[in-house]
């Protein structure tokens, strides 16, 4: 595990990695086996309201909480898996070149003949791995509870939507390592990171309210995340590939910015 | 000889504050070459340049005729780094640190890093976050001596170590001296430089003031002295002694300032019964003032 730079980075990550695996199991666990005293309440229903209702903003736009893509919709993919994801990748993301600055490891890193364009990769590398694992395991919730439960889903479905939300994961981790290779303040890159994440979720989840942000949803990653209902429609091939692309044009655009400056001590 | 390190007008801005001004540096291949200044004097700002950490404002600077700029892997790969404050990853123990930064410069060999831990006694067992300063920059300088570089920079590599280490330090850098490979060495103690360097570059404020061969910098070396007899002494015992002056002698204590050899201090000294003998390093700025003192030289 000390072969290069992306099996130590993801050997630094044991530790936070476990505790978020233990976490995100337990809460997608938990979720599920509730199902059953959701099922029949179908005048839960009502809570949503009409189609421009507020309440729309937190569980999305389902038609029917208590079946189960609308269950697991709104209560997990919605917002629980994403912004969990989020808070790890970002976390993860700006831990990788401005976090090691902080602690001022770099500079001895650096005087091995590793290019910064080959850290900067490795390290996002690491961070999407660990994403990928971490959907995975909640992805395996989900299939544990719903055969538990004997919750009728396509588990495939379900695959589908947690790749969705580690695409939407892995975009915030390279989003936070491109502010992190700019800035080289880990504080400041989970602010602003914090900050695009909760502004981009807005944007998505506001719009049956306020008919205003329609066109600017197209900006939101959030859209390219769960605007296809990829639960109930598998993913959609051209909002994974905008996210795919978002990533790539985001390490890029870290490593640019990251070769131009002065490392800090 | 060839030039290992060339830097021409290298100059480093901070905002509006100048940190290294002008510097022309040339090292030779196989020498020891100490960077001597005080602190804030520009000493690690030049170092992260030829490393291409940070770039400098104007000027240039090349290692082994290399651009550092352009060539910097090229460089990182036959130069071995000893960073000052080293801050290594706490959460590691010494061993996997060394071994990770062992691959990352395609591998080296482990009795070699075995032997060099040995030597320097490093544990190597306990993760670094709970080891002493001293017992850090060992593992620092175990990783800066391990690669066999044919360059080793290392900026105030001896400092947190204990005297014994230090010793055994120096004896490290006369092997790789010996080698025929080169060593630049930056530090803010005279008597230390002079111990390990063949040639001694002084830089303050961001200035390079000097280039000399570290002989004739010893012969004009100086040290406050102090001489405690058992009983009072004669003033005239110790006026117009060669190498001694500012010479105040208080009832049976003398204090002088030797520069160079202090023979003729000690002979007049025997005379009399001595207790007690104390040398003083002088501290780095006034060894400044007195050698390279803004523009002229101090008149002591
Ligand atoms: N990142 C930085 N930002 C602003 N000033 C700096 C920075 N790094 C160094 N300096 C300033 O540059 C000067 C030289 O610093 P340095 O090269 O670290 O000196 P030395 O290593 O000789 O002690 C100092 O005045 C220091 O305050
Ligand atoms: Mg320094």
């Amino acid at each position: 595990m000390l072969g290069n730079v992306f099996l130590k980075s993801l050997r630094d990550q044991r530790r936070p990695f476990t505790w978020w695996a233990i976490g995100l199991i337990a809460v997608t666990l938990l979720t599920v086996l509730f199902y059953p005293s959701f099922q029949d309440s179908t005048d839960l229903n009502e809570v949503l309201g009409d189609d421009n209702s507020i309440m729309r903003a937190f569980v999305g736009d389902v038609e029917d909480l208590t079946s189960p893509e609308g269950f697991l919709n709104s209560q997990l993919y919605f917002l629980l898996v994403p912004v969990l994801l989020i808070v790890f990748a970002v976390s993860a993301g700006s831990g990788a070149i401005a976090g090691e600055e902080e602690k001022g490891t770099l500079d001895l890193l650096f005087s091995h003949p590793v290019r910064r364009s080959v850290v900067v990769l490795h390290k996002l590398a690491a961070v999407v791995v660990s994403i990928l694992g971490l959907a995975f395991l909640i992805w395996a919730a989900v299939a544990v509870g719903a055969l538990m439960v004997g919750m009728d889903v396509s588990l495939v479905r379900a695959g589908e939507a947690t790749l969705s939300g580690a695409l939407l994961g892995a975009l915030f981790g390279a989003f936070g390592l491109a502010v992190g290779c700019a800035t080289g303040r880990r504080g400041t890159t989970i602010g602003v990171s914090g900050a695009a994440a909760v502004l981009g979720y807005l944007v998505n989840a506001l719009r049956p309210v306020a008919d205003a942000l329609e066109p600017a949803r197209f900006l939101s990653p959030f859209y390219y995340y769960i605007g296809a209902d990829p639960l109930v429609n598998g993913l959609d091939p051209v909002h994974a590939a905008v996210m795919v692309a978002g990533i790539a044009v985001l390490s890029l655009a870290a490593v640019a910015a990251f070769e131009r400056r002065d490392v800090a001590v | 000889m060839s030039l290992v390190i060339q830097t021409r007008g290298l100059t480093k801005d901070y905002g509006a504050h100048r940190a290294v001004s002008g510097v022309e540096l040339e090292i030779r291949e196989g020498e020891v070459f100490g960077y001597l200044g005080p602190n804030g004097a520009g000493k690690t700002t030049t170092i992260r340049i030829l490393m291409d950490f940070i770039r400098a404002t104007s000027g240039s600077a090349e290692v082994f005729g290399l651009d550092s700029r352009a060539r910097s892997q090229d460089i990182r790969r036959r130069t071995a780094y000893l960073p000052g404050d080293v801050a290594l990853y706490d959460r590691m123990t010494g061993r996997d640190l060394l071994t990770y930064f062992a691959n990352l410069s395609g591998g080296v060999d482990p009795r070699h890093v075995d032997r060099l831990s040995e030597r320097l006694r490093c544990d190597l067992d306990q993760p670094i976050r709970s080891l002493s300063r001293g017992n850090r920059q060992k593992i620092g300088l175990v990783q800066a001596f391990m690669h066999r570089s044919e360059l080793i920079i290392m900026d105030e590599p001896s400092s947190g170590l204990d005297p014994l280490m230090q010793q055994e330090f120096y004896a490290l850098v006369e092997e790789v001296k010996a080698d025929g490979r080169t060593v630049f060495i930056s530090s803010h103690i005279m008597p230390e430089v002079e111990r390990v360097c063949d040639r001694v570059g002084i830089i303050r404020k961001g200035e390079l003031v000097a280039v000399e061969d570290v002989d004739s910098l010893k012969r004009r070396a100086f040290h406050r002295l102090e001489v405690h007899f058992s009983a009072p002494v004669p003033p005239e015992a110790f006026a117009n002694l060669p190498n001694v002056r500012d010479v105040t002698v208080q009832d049976s204590q003398v204090t002088c300032t030797a520069v160079g050899k202090p023979d003729a201090l000690i002979k007049a000294a025997a005379r009399f019964e001595v207790v007690r003998l104390v040398s003083h390093e002088p501290n780095l700025e006034d060894v400044f003032l007195s050698y390279y003192g803004d523009g002229e030289p101090d008149a002591r």
